[in-house]
């Protein structure tokens, strides 16, 4: 559907007429004829058209994230900005730019632009600069000719010589203003978000399809119909927000529809719920896919294999309801799928947010698959355990995906490992219980014996991250 | 200029590839109708719904071409528009043209086929081979009498390898756009390595002349192989679009349509047979390897040979026999990719010595050292072997890596750990540079020198991220005198340098920079003249360097107070030609198809790579920890771009060998046909890189360089064999596997499969 936003790109406020399914990918090249923003997958798996998006976070304050530009819509723009590569050469070589060149990390070009805007995006976050982040920074960047020895490198120097940028946003970007990272003209409109046309637009009810962050959602409709217009999800900013509350039934984590996986994991209400759950953020994506991707809407697109699902189930995630008949009840997660891509969601009835429970003692998450960083799972796993005074588990939660046409949640499981203590023995039954389950295919990913040799391993693993003290590999190994 | 222009505009991003080339109002888009299974055939294409979709559809079909639809070179069997029947899934069954891209590729999901019916499909090339299709005749090197050998070996050993396709991956997808011209040809920007190769197939396409074709190219984002004649159809597609609509027509694929219908690097079935003494000296060596050619001819035929001229590696063995054939099967015509057939030759004789040496219970680098290469060796092809470095290298990169202290580090290391297990192999690599097939060693040049200094070349030489533009840069900046702020390096076009062939062989710099040598010192020789001339002295007293006369007499040398630019102007005004052509045949070569026997290759590039692993026994996934490198680079014209192009080729190589799987079902559907299933090196992939250069210089080349685009690819071969020497330690006695890429899956099952995978193949096991 059409519509008027107001937004700056680059340097510039633009207020234009848009379709709101339309791909930012295709407006900045087509429309604002800015041909530096490349189309290399079309589905967020290789970083070429990744751009920077500035907006208000759940604070208000202004963020600005990296963000893959062929799975944005253009409905999302109002009130925002955005930064394309020609924004940052509007004044020449850049110091990444000028450490890309010095390190050979440029050699067809074709990634360049997005590795530019990736390291720039990276110093520009907040986020500690060194160069393990640095490097983090460019997951979701492929690059087929260099090798990545030269980005390494012009990665390593840049992050030595901005360690020292402050943290604050108004000092940062006047500190990379002066230090030409940012176009100085840039940098001073980098600090707000222009004024939207609208008040954020609000789910419509008649919508067929709610949009999250459109990672999903772009990748099976890489040309949008025009008559097929998902409405936005983005509420506000108290969508993007995650709260622990307190009732009778025990406390819990409530995960608003518009939170995204990266503030998932970077929320100290979810740390604190599930301990150690931080550590497997990097196995979730690549950093740009992950800025956008929402958990609600890794769960309603009812991947079997979504990593974000086989989590919330292991962490006793239910899916709260609103509108329709059932609004205000919740369904727990793992049933909330009816079957392969099915969910238990009835005409008017939308996903709220997410619950799960808190308190877990430990959490372990598992995922086997081709490459470490940027891969859809083979097979994954995730245990929660909440244990007892006495060193026993008093109760385990455990879930695993990529076996069957819906994530699983393996009671038998959780039954074997209640009121036992954590052991090498516990670990063997609960994979040959883990083994048995489901009814895995053979794919692309993996064949039917592999995925259950992975169920009853990645068991294992999951017993030797949840109890690392215990040393439980050399005996189940043995 | 401190740093490649080219690769200013890259970072910069103003770099214009073929899709960000400003369009006009009159140009049209286009979508292409792709075959819907492996093998079938139909009665006719109804296209009424995609014209009915909106005003100026046009659909264009195999009885559109004016000319000959073919596109075979070697063979003419592969229709540009399909002739009533298709033979891979994603043959090009149709064009749709349409005012805009969606529009076009909307319209082309409703083109229908009429009577369609499918037809058996065969994947598997030994099941073709069985069969009898197979493309053109098998060829065999010899040297010596394997059969004999094998009786004063100790130990005879036979083993079966798999090594899968190989997806290029450039990022900037196939493509071009074309102009229609007012004599009846056209004008063509194809993303191409081969200008001339595309001009003579648009020219057959359309029956035109080939002087009413011109083709440029201006730079590729990345192609390793994969738009030599793989980009020739999207041109002409295109070309035939614009002869008949008279607009504009661009053809631009996107990812899921490159991915599933072009050309990939072959898969390969092999056996082999090896012979050694109780040392790990080899006596013998033979192996058929079954070339998975695809549904058309393409370049199989070229990349067969340089199989066998690889069968035997960086070693010498005195008795050989290495068979290939070319299997016709149901999949896209397997094409070009960087190696270009070396690698499945390479890895054979690997697996062969891995295989043999630990039956003899030896460490396979020291069967690998032990029979390296010497000077004056003569190969299996006959070719007496010179300026050998294989054990120079070898023995550079043993020290580098700390190779015995390396392997009882990790022996220790996985005495005492369950959980995780090391391993660590080493590669050595002899690699032949010149083109096989011996007319395609030429190239030419053109430049100008304009009245102000400034420089103009042209090559046949593409562009596409190696480094070729600035090569040839420097080496004419120093053949002329100019300063190399003042060269510049055009796009390549069929009418300013013709009869041109593809960059490719590793050999784009090697010729190309040559040619521009020759036309360079013609140039020179004029203005050496004029400057005799004019400062009263004589021709061999003046040299020009880097922008400024200079003459050397009794005093030394001295700057004469001329400069480049000046003496340029001078030489206008005396109405001197400033520029010239340059022309450049690989002296040498010469091969004997029949007898298999010659010297294909100007010179051979080695170099060693040894790479460590570490695999997690309890998941099944491996880390490659680090990669040693020494690399024959012979006298660097640029170290930033030779070593971006070892480390960018050793990762394609890695990814090869260790992670890339090019899946295909029995019925000929590509499964990982997205990047989010095909899955190439990320930076987190890659090892810690350590690469030296060996730095002998090398009088065959220009400006005393070798080659280095292809060569370091191979060195990815070592990641497989470090793996598998951490699988073998998680499950000691297990028999090894061959079966190239190598991923978590087969890692896992042979942990913890009853049977290891090789062994379940036929053709495994059989010492004696």
């Amino acid at each position: 559907m059409t519509r008027n936003i107001r937004f700056r790109l680059n340097g510039a406020i633009r207020e234009e007429s848009i379709r709101e399914e339309a791909l930012a990918l295709d407006w900045i090249r087509n429309e604002a004829g800015l041909k530096g923003t490349k189309e290399g997958c079309r589905e967020g798996d290789c970083g070429a058209c990744l751009v920077l998006l500035g907006g208000r976070g759940p604070d208000g304050s202004m963020e600005w994230r990296s963000v893959t530009s062929c799975t944005l819509a253009m409905g999302e723009l109002d009130g925002r900005h955005l930064v394309t590569i020609e924004g940052l050469a509007a004044a020449g070589l850049t110091p990444v730019m000028e450490a890309m060149l010095d390190e050979g990390a440029s050699q067809c070009g074709f990634c360049s632009p997005g590795f530019v805007l990736a390291l720039t995006g990276y110093l520009v976050s907040g986020a500690r600069i060194d160069p393990i982040g640095a490097m983090i920074a460019v997951e979701g960047n492929l690059c087929r000719c260099t090798g990545y020895g030269s980005i390494r490198r012009a990665a390593t120097r840049l992050a030595s010589e901005f360690a020292d940028l402050p943290t604050d946003l108004g000092p940062r970007l006047a500190s990379l203003a002066e230090r030409r990272v940012l176009p100085a003209g840039l940098a001073a409109s980098m600090a707000e978000p222009p004024a939207p046309v609208a008040d954020a637009p609000g789910t419509r009810e008649s919508a067929a399809t709610v949009l999250g962050g459109g990672t999903d959602y772009f990748v099976r409709n890489p040309d949008p119909e025009p008559g097929l217009v998902p409405s936005f999800s983005d509420l506000g900013p108290e969508a993007r927000t995650i709260t622990r509350t307190v009732s009778q039934t025990g406390s819990a984590v409530v995960i608003g529809p518009a939170v995204t996986v990266s503030d998932f994991f970077a929320s100290p209400v979810t740390r604190s719920a599930a301990p150690g759950i931080e550590r497997y953020e990097l196995a979730v994506a690549s950093p740009p896919i992950r800025n956008r991707a929402t958990i609600v809407g890794n769960i309603v697109n009812a991947s079997p294999i979504a990593d974000m699902t086989a989590m919330l189930i292991a962490l006793g995630g239910r899916v709260m309801i609103a509108g329709g008949g059932r609004g205000g009840t919740e369904v727990r997660l793992e049933d909330f799928y009816l079957g392969y891509k099915q969910i238990d969601l009835l005409a008017g009835e939308r996903v709220a947010g997410i619950a799960f429970d808190a308190g877990w003692s430990r959490f372990a998450f598992e995922k086997a698959s081709k490459r470490e960083r940027l891969d859809i799972a083979t097979v994954n796993c995730a245990v929660a355990v909440r244990m007892a005074p006495d060193g026993s588990i008093a109760e385990a939660r455990y879930s695993a995906g990529g076996v069957a046409a819906v994530p699983l949640r393996l009671r038998d499981a959780e039954m074997a490992m209640a009121g036992r203590s954590p052991s090498a023995i516990l670990a063997r039954e609960v994979g040959a219980i883990a083994a048995a389950a489901g009814s895995p295919m053979s794919d692309v990913r993996g064949s039917t014996v592999y995925r259950k040799r992975l169920l009853e391993r990645l068991a294992w693993a999951a017993f030797t991250r949840l109890w690392p003290e215990l040393r439980l590999e050399e005996e189940l190994l043995a | 200029m401190r740093h490649n222009p080219d690769s200013i505009l890259n970072v910069l991003g103003k770099t214009t590839y073929i899709d960000d080339m400003p369009e006009n109002s009159e140009m049209l888009h286009s979508a292409i109708v792709p075959s819907p299974s492996a093998h079938g055939r139909f009665a006719s294409i109804d296209d009424a719904a995609a014209i009915a979709y909106a005003p100026g559809v046009r659909v264009l079909v195999a009885k559109d071409v004016p000319g000959q639809n073919q596109l075979g070179t070697a063979v003419p069997d592969e229709p540009m528009l399909a002739e009533g029947e298709w033979h891979y899934r994603g043959q090009v069954l149709a064009l749709v043209l349409a005012p805009s891209r969606s529009a076009a590729r909307r319209a082309a999901a409703l083109v229908k086929l009429v009577g369609r019916e499918d037809l058996p499909v065969v994947v598997d090339p030994r099941v073709a081979y069985e069969r009898g299709d197979v493309i053109l005749t098998p060829r065999t090197q010899r040297l010596g009498d394997p059969e004999a050998a094998y009786g004063e070996c100790d130990i005879v050993v036979t083993g079966r390898v798999e090594s899968g396709g190989q997806e290029h991956v450039y990022l900037e997808t196939q493509g071009a756009v074309a102009y229609p011209d007012d004599s009846g040809g056209v004008r063509v920007f194809s993303g191409t390595q081969s200008p001339a190769g595309v001009q003579a197939i648009v020219a057959r396409i359309l029956g035109v002349p080939m002087n009413l074709v011109e083709i440029e190219t201006r730079r590729l984002g990345g192609a390793f192989g994969g738009k030599e004649d793989q980009a020739s159809g999207w041109a002409a597609l295109a070309s035939l679009g614009a002869v008949m609509t008279g607009k504009p027509v661009k053809l631009y694929l996107n990812r899921r349509d490159d991915m599933a219908s072009t050309g990939k690097r072959h898969p390969y079935s092999s056996d082999f047979r090896i012979g050694m003494k109780k040392d790990g000296t080899i006596l013998a060596f033979e192996a058929d390897y079954y070339q998975n050619a695809g549904a058309a001819t393409d370049l199989s035929p070229a990349i067969l040979p340089r199989t066998l001229f690889h069968a035997a590696g960086a070693y010498h063995i005195p008795n050989v026999r290495a068979t290939g054939t070319m299997c016709r099967t149901n999949l896209v015509p397997f094409t070009a990719f960087r190696g270009f057939g070396g690698p499945q030759g390479l890895f054979v004789v690997e697996c062969a010595i891995e295989k043999a040496a630990r039956a003899l219970g030896l460490d396979p680098a020291e069967v690998q050292r032990k029979n390296l290469l010497s000077e004056g060796d003569v190969s299996h092809y006959g070719m007496r072997m010179d300026d050998v470095r294989a054990k120079d290298t070898f023995a550079l990169c043993m020290e580098k890596s700390r190779w015995t202290e390396l392997r009882a580090d990790i022996a220790v290391f996985n005495a005492s750990n369950k959980a995780r297990k090391k391993g660590a192999a080493a590669f050595p690599l002899c690699f032949g540079i010149s083109f096989t097939k011996i007319m395609l060693n030429q190239g030419g040049a053109l430049v100008h020198v304009f009245n102000d200094g400034s420089v103009s070349i042209s090559t046949g030489a593409i562009e596409m991220g190696q480094g070729v533009g600035r090569k040839i840069a420097l080496v004419s900046a120093k053949a002329l005198g100019a300063p190399i702020d003042d060269v510049r390096v055009e796009s390549t076009r069929t009418t300013t340098v013709a009869n041109t062939v593809a960059t490719a062989a590793s050999s784009g710099a090697d010729i190309n920079a040559m040619a521009a040598r020759v036309a360079c010192l013609e140039i020179r020789k004029r203005l050496v003249s004029l400057a005799a001339e004019r400062l009263g002295v004589a021709y061999d007293a003046i040299d020009i360097v880097d922008g400024r006369v200079v003459t050397s007499g009794a005093g030394g040398a001295r700057d004469a107070g001329l400069g480049f630019a000046e003496l340029a102007g001078m030489a206008y005004e005396r109405r001197i030609d400033l520029s010239a052509h340059g022309f450049f045949a690989t002296p040498g070569l010469h091969y004997d198809m029949k007898a298999e026997h010659g010297t294909p290759f100007l010179y051979h590039v080695y170099g060693c790579a040894v790479v460590t692993a570490t695999l997690d026994v309890l998941r099944g996934s491996y880390r490659f920890d680090e990669a040693f490198i020494v690399h024959d680079i012979a006298e660097s014209i640029d170290p930033l771009v030779d070593l971006g192009q070892i480390e960018g080729a050793f990762a394609q190589g890695l990814g090869w060998a260790a992670l890339e799987e090019l899946k295909f079902d029995d019925s000929g559907r590509l499964l990982s046909d997205t990047l989010s299933t095909y899955k190439l090196p990320d930076a987190h992939f890659m090892p810690r890189l350590d690469v030296e250069f060996f730095t002998r210089p090398n009088p065959k080349a220009v400006a005393n360089s070798k080659a280095v685009g292809e060569p370091p690819l191979m060195y990815g071969i070592a990641g497989y064999f470090a793996v598998l020497d951490a699988l073998r330690a998680a499950r000691p006695g297990a028999p090894s596997f061959y079966d190239l890429p190598m991923t978590p899956e087969k890692a896992m099952l042979f942990m913890t499969e009853p049977i290891g995978p090789a062994e379940a193949s036929p053709g495994a096991g059989g010492s004696r």
